[in-house]
């Protein structure tokens, strides 16, 4: 078994070029694929980050709206994001709103709005959510 | 000529150590950010060669590299907007070369959204 032990990859000829072997042959970016943010948070209360990558603050702008808020800026708003939320204040299993219907709201490089819903917008114990793209 | 390391493992001084089947697994392998709305169309995206707007809400999108197999993972979200909360849901038909997703308004009904966006993880070809 071998084993690198480094602080900082960097790309010989280009910073954040490093091409990593991700199939039987097949290559990809590893800057490319690797996720640039997530956050776990709750929106009960106090809404608070259980825990993160790369976010700095959240905002509570109201019942079920929240501002995420990121520690390095992305190079613009063309990132791609997925979302889950249970639409719910509960914390169990069984507690998911079949009336789920949350979704990212404005855009920017500095932070994305994330919309919890539920046949009307509701504070939501589940608030996960995932930024792929390209970091300033 | 670029130089190539072949490891199992990365080590950080201070912040561990990673085995190097998690940044191989771990890396999405696509994903796109797209208008659903008018003429589609790809804002930014990773290995992704293509769309094809099927019907009202609902794309194909096309993989650059193949996927090794129909067994991946690909998750959907939308923006919310006025009238349309949110509400994408995904019926993802998959392939190893192409994921067809559904956007949905909140009546259930067939919707464009103005901001699609999928990721998937898995194993390329």
């Amino acid at each position: 078994m071998s084993e690198i032990k480094v602080d900082t990859l960097t790309g010989k000829t280009t910073a954040k070029d490093i091409t990593v072997t991700v199939g039987a042959t097949a290559t990809q970016s590893l800057e490319q694929g690797l996720a640039k943010a997530w956050v776990n948070f709750t929106g009960i209360t106090t809404t608070a980050s259980r825990d993160s990558l790369n976010v700095s603050s959240l905002t509570d702008l109201g019942t079920g709206q929240t501002t995420v808020t990121y520690t390095n800026v992305m190079n613009d708003a063309n990132y791609t994001g997925s979302l889950y939320q249970n639409g719910n204040p509960g914390s169990a299993i069984n507690n998911f709103s079949n009336d789920y219907a949350g979704g990212f709201g404005d855009r920017t490089a500095s932070s994305y709005g994330i919309y919890a819903y539920s046949g009307t917008a509701v504070d939501a114990y589940h608030n996960d959510s995932t930024i792929f793209g390209d970091l300033a | 000529m670029a130089g190539k390391i072949i490891a199992d493992t990365l080590e950080h001084s201070t912040a561990g150590s990673l085995d190097t089947q998690y940044v191989v697994n771990g890396s999405a392998k696509a994903w796109v950010n797209f208008n659903g709305t008018g003429t589609i169309a790809i804002r930014d995206s990773l290995s992704v060669s293509g769309l094809v707007d099927n019907n009202t809400g609902n794309y194909t999108v096309n993989y650059s590299s193949s996927m090794d197999n129909d067994d991946y993972s690909s998750t959907v979200s939308a923006n919310a907007s006025s009238g349309l909360f949110g509400t994408l849901q995904s019926e993802a038909s998959m392939t190893t070369t192409a994921t067809n997703i559904s956007c949905y308004n909140g009546s259930i009904s067939p919707a464009d959204h103005a901001v699609v966006c999928l990721h998937t993880l898995g194993d390329l070809a």
